[in-house]
């Protein structure tokens, strides 16, 4: 398990990073915080000819408000958004997925752009931006590309991110004071990759009624999956246990995820119905509420 | 024999301060002067015929200092011997040469300036395979005209032994019910936190010197000795700190064999550090078990008769020094474990298949009967409406009929198996959780509640494995105890540590039969050539057998260094007594003598005052043959819930009672039974080595390979009892392996209780809980 060999290189600026991404092309490969991808090297999995390591470009290393947005510097530590109290005031849907994000090591090291950028089916961080509609700002040398969660992941491991490109930054629309959220998972062991997770993110729209209903789930596609029926079946409603029941059913039917050797496509099918039930009513609780 | 008054003391550990300040010295910081480092190509199939091997290209890789196949070395295959009958072995090859047989089997070994090198210069080596049809499973291997793994192993069987003792035919024809069950254990893996690692090298007088993380360095010399063709002179094994063993580190392996013949044939010094892909490929793996079983009791729950046919998957090979027998005889063994059960019929097989060997892991054998005893007791209980604590109960042996004769042929030494029940459900407060468990079905949860009772074989003697067969397990240990001139003491026991705290208890042990400071007595390093001979650490013997070789060695010494006192005091030396580190005269304590004024008699010349015709010198040595088995037992409570819809599983209360005789420290006792519950967790809810059909591994990295980390551990309460082997020096019993044996059945008959159906399944996942509770979910795991 040693890696094969390759040329380093360790740009300050993402400038140069561009400049070294345009020499090498597909031959180059970016380190994040390395959480998956020095495995994969080791394992010889991964076996590029050049390591860029971002680790020196400070310059994406940040977490800013404005305009009704949090933006996020792609080398932002996880841990450091889950300390932020910036993220814990407008994005706790965040705040509270990346606890469930491996152990505090792993957050220590991995980062938010570098999670998102790998697109593991099973990690959290997509399914934040799935729910909340992440903004990604990719970035080449003739400039940046503003996009969508539903353009920038692309399939199993993998984003609209060329070659030539690195996602610097991505931005999450606020979640208002009187929303409630919710982010759960059940895996193996604690700090495992999820079987299953769920994002909800839900709106009070006066008389017990919820709109702007977000639902999200991982671990049971190739990229993070937003269930846009269940949102409209659940707009403008009061969450009792049958629309509740009638929703877990739906998202059971919607998805068709993969066996693998921790769980039964039936079984992430019925646990994402259940998570969905379950986060959709702990978000209700806390909606309405102020941070 | 006087009372050693350290035993029972929760001693500090001795070798911690070195160990937790990262002050070890474990295989991979051993670095000689011109050492390289080895890399294996190994087989990506489970099954085929070497047509070509090239290596051209690997030689000429950087750094790379030699590439050899077996043909390039010269390595007898590790083959066991074994006496018994219905044997056929098959010798393991240390490289392939003409067919591999399973996934993960070294082919070529790569000798380069470092482990990168090595690794690139391996993928340059072009191995062509003629895939052959794999067998991958018992079922597969035992059909007719199954593809041979070996062509000198018919019908794929290593190993069959048919047992019948009492009257089973009258027993089951008489009962007024019959309990059955087909038990499915899965693989498992040892994972020790350091894996395997070995270097070797030529000394200036041409001898081999080895340096293994090895449980059993004797028997590793042994082992080599035989494979390269050297007298056992010629060798000498080295253990260093080994950061954990659990089994799987008592065998001979090929690399073991490989780095050792590169070394010589290049006459360097070499090195092969396992790394987990390897550890999760082509370490020992343990368990695969399929057990159809019975048991024929009467109205009032009481066993007349148990049936058991047990068929063990031990892949490839008969490992070197227990053979494929150990698992499933050690299964077929313990079965009956603490209860009365008048006659027995098994039939127990170990067959060969198209996958990593399985060898010795914590509680080998003895957890998957255990799990099959316990969960047919629940059977009963549940058919008679009577409690699982009384169905035990009525069943147990006595404390009174002791020595007694199992149907099993074991001789149970001791054990008070009723009372070690009754202190954990006292300590879980067993009516109280029934209640609890109530009230919580009232309001919708699912919660259940598992008791185990148990015994266990530790510290087994010579007579155990020759009668088993397994000629090539010493099964005495022995012990060296040296007085220095100024009165420190060495001591150097045939059993090293891998972690377990041997320096403490060895010291403590030694220092208390001595009246000497544990904290002046130094515990050396196993080294075959300092260390007397003896097994090893395995079988939770390293007490019983380790500290009973010392014992007595200890004893002697005190003798001799008592004569010396007397002499020296010119009093009798029936009148002279050690009393708090000074020897001196009965009635007189102020005419005495230190041990330093003892010890430097004693290595003084002749004239300095010895009696004319005494040896010079303060010291002795002694080998201890404990007898056949002594018997620790448990018993385990858990309380615990599962999530309905989710099938994840919470505990919410576990309690252990463990009686091994005399706690030496029962710090570390306590310590081998919280590491021993988590493996016992890990078997029964989180780990299994799964295997394609084409006999690929699923599970070669921890992302796959799950086991227990501190936030799947429960609080334990943990209760003593001391129940006194009559036969072993100072009533000494094993506990290594106690709770990694109980707690799988424990906590298959509390989800079993929990989910009001039969559990006969390990691992118990969430997905096959889910498919348990609700049926109409299928659950089934993908295993192609």
């Amino acid at each position: 398990m040693k890696p094969a060999a390759f040329l380093y290189a360790a740009p300050e600026t993402v400038e140069e990073t561009l400049a070294l991404l345009a020499e090498h092309g597909a031959d180059g490969k970016l380190l994040a915080g390395g959480q998956s991808l020095m495995p994969l090297l080791n394992m010889r999995l991964a076996r590029p000819a050049v390591l860029i390591d971002l680790n020196h470009v400070s310059a994406l290393d940040y977490i800013s408000a404005s305009n009704g947005e949090v933006r996020i510097g792609a080398m932002t530590r996880q841990r450091m958004a889950e300390q932020s109290s910036m993220i814990a005031s407008r994005l706790p849907l965040m705040a509270e997925a990346l606890r469930w994000v491996g152990h505090p090591q792993i957050r220590n090291r991995g980062t938010i752009g570098g999670s998102l950028a790998h697109a593991d089916p099973s990690a959290e961080l997509p399914a934040v931006a799935a729910a909340l509609g992440a903004t990604f700002v990719v970035t080449g040398q003739a400039g940046s590309r503003l996009l969508s969660p539903g353009e920038f992941f692309v399939g199993y491991l993998a984003t609209a991110i060329q070659p030539t490109e690195v996602l610097t930054e991505v931005r999450f629309p606020q979640i208002a004071a009187e929303a409630g959220c919710a982010f759960l998972e059940v895996a193996r062991r604690h700090g495992d990759f999820a079987l299953v997770g769920a994002a909800a993110v839900v709106h009070p729209a006066g008389g017990g009624r919820f709109r702007d209903v977000r639902l999200a789930f991982i671990g049971v596609g190739p990229a993070p999956v937003r269930i846009t029926e269940a949102e409209a079946a659940l707009e403008g409603q009061e969450f009792d246990e049958p629309l509740l029941d009638d929703v877990a059913r739906l998202v059971s039917d919607r998805l068709d995820p993969e066996s693998d050797i921790q769980a039964s496509a039936a079984y992430r099918k019925h646990v994402a119905g259940v998570l969905a039930r379950r986060a959709l009513r702990a978000a209700a609780a806390r909606a309405g509420g102020s941070r | 024999m006087d009372p050693n008054p350290l035993i029972g003391e929760r001693l500090r550990r001795k070798e911690d301060p070195r160990l937790l300040r990262g002050q070890g010295h474990y295989l991979p910081d051993l670095t000689l002067p011109g050492m390289l480092q080895l890399a294996f190509v190994r087989s990506p199939h489970a099954h085929a015929a070497i047509r070509r091997i090239d290596t051209s290209k690997a030689r000429s890789g950087p750094g790379v200092e030699g590439v050899f196949t077996a043909a390039d070395l010269s390595m007898r295959p590790i083959e066991p011997e074994f006496t018994g009958e219905n044997y056929h072995g098959a010798g393991w090859p240390a490289l392939a040469s003409d067919r591999v047989r399973f996934v993960g089997e070294p082919v070529v070994a790569v000798a380069a300036r470092d482990r990168y090198l090595a690794e690139d210069a391996a993928d340059l080596v072009e191995v062509e395979y003629d895939p052959l049809p794999v067998v991958a499973s018992v079922e597969a291997a035992t059909r007719a005209r199954a593809q041979l793994v070996h062509d000198a192993v018919p019908g794929n069987s290593f190993f069959r032994r048919d047992h019948v003792q009492g009257d089973v035919e009258g027993g089951f024809a008489k009962a007024s019910l019959i309990v059955t069950g087909t038990f499915r254990h899965q693989r498992l893996a040892g994972v020790p936190m350091e894996g395997r690692g070995i270097a070797a090298g030529r000394d200036r007088h041409g001898r081999l010197t080895v340096w293994a993380s090895t449980q059993t360095p004797h028997m590793v010399r042994t082992g080599l000795a035989r494979s390269l063709d050297l007298p056992e002179s010629a060798i000498r094994v080295i253990a260093p700190d080994v950061g954990g063993g659990f089994g799987p580190k008592m065998h001979l392996y090929p690399e073991d064999v490989v780095v050792c013949a590169v070394a010589r044939a290049l006459n360097r010094p070499v090195k092969w550090i396992e790394d987990r892909r390897e550890n999760l490929l082509a370490m020992t793996q343990a368990r695969e078990q399929v057990i159809e079983a019975a048991a024929a009791a009467d109205r009032d729950g009481r066993i007349l008769a148990l049936r058991a046919s047990v068929a063990c998957d031990t892949g490839a090979y008969s490992v070197y020094p227990l053979t494929a027998i150990l698992e499933p005889m050690g299964t077929a063994q313990i079965m009956p474990g603490p209860y009365r059960i008048p006659a027995y019929a098994y039939t127990t097989t170990a067959i060969a298949t198209n996958k990593c060997p399985i060898g010795a892991y914590r509680g080998v054998g003895m957890a998957v009967g255990v799990l099959v005893m316990e969960r047919l007791m629940d059977k009963v209980a549940a058919a008679t409406g009577l409690d699982p604590a009384d169905v035990r109960r009525s069943n147990f042996i006595g404390p009174n009929e002791f020595p007694y004769t199992a149907a099993t042929g074991l001789i149970y030494d001791s054990g008070r198996f009723a009372d070690t029940l009754t202190a954990a459900l006292a300590a879980f407060d067993y009516p109280a959780a029934r209640r609890e468990q109530a009230e919580r079905r009232a309001e919708g949860r699912v919660v259940g509640i598992g008791i185990a009772s148990f015994m266990e074989y530790t510290g087994m003697g010579s007579k155990t494995f020759s009668r088993r067969g397994m000629t090539d397990v010493p099964g005495y240990d022995s012990a060296t105890v040296k007085v220095d001139p100024n009165g420190g003491v060495r001591v150097f026991v045939s059993c090293p540590s891998q972690g377990q705290g041997h320096e403490t208890v060895f010291a403590q042990l030694v220092a208390g039969e001595l009246g000497v400071d544990p904290a002046t007595v130094f515990v050396g390093p196993v080294d075959t050539d300092a260390a007397p001979a003896g097994s090893g650490t395995f079988g939770s013997r390293a007490v019983v057998a380790g500290g009973g070789a010392l014992v007595q060695a200890a004893v002697k010494v005190r003798e001799r260094a008592t004569s010396i006192a007397a002499h020296l005091l010119e009093a009798s030396a029936g009148d002279v007594v050690l009393v708090e580190g000074r020897f001196a005269v009965r009635g007189s304590p102020e005419r005495g003598v230190t041990w330093t004024e003892v010890a430097r008699a004693a290595h003084a010349q002749a004239a300095a005052g010895l009696t004319a015709g005494v040896e010079p010198g303060l010291e002795a040595s002694n080998t201890y043959d404990p007898p056949p088995a002594t018997f620790s037992n448990g018993a385990h409570a858990a309380m615990l819930e599962v999530d309905r819809e989710t099938g994840q599983v919470a505990f919410l209360k576990y309690v252990i009672a463990e009686d091994c005789g005399p706690q030496l420290n029962p710090m570390i006792v306590e310590g081998q039974t919280h590491g021993g519950l988590a493996q016992g967790i890990g078997e029964a809810l989180l780990e299994e080595i799964i295997h394609d059909e084409a006999g690929q591994t699923l599970t070669a990295t921890f992302m796959d390979y799950l086991i227990p980390t501190a936030m799947e551990m429960p609080g334990v309460e943990i209760v003593h009892l001391e129940t006194a082997s009559p036969n072993t020096v100072r009533g000494f019993k094993g506990i290594g392996e106690s709770a990694t044996i109980g707690a799988p059945a424990c906590i298959a008959n509390a989800v079993s209780d929990a989910l009001g159906r039969d559990v006969d399944a390990l691992p118990m996942t969430p997905a096959r809980i889910v498919h348990w509770l609700r049926g109409r979910v299928s659950a089934v795991e993908v295993k192609a």
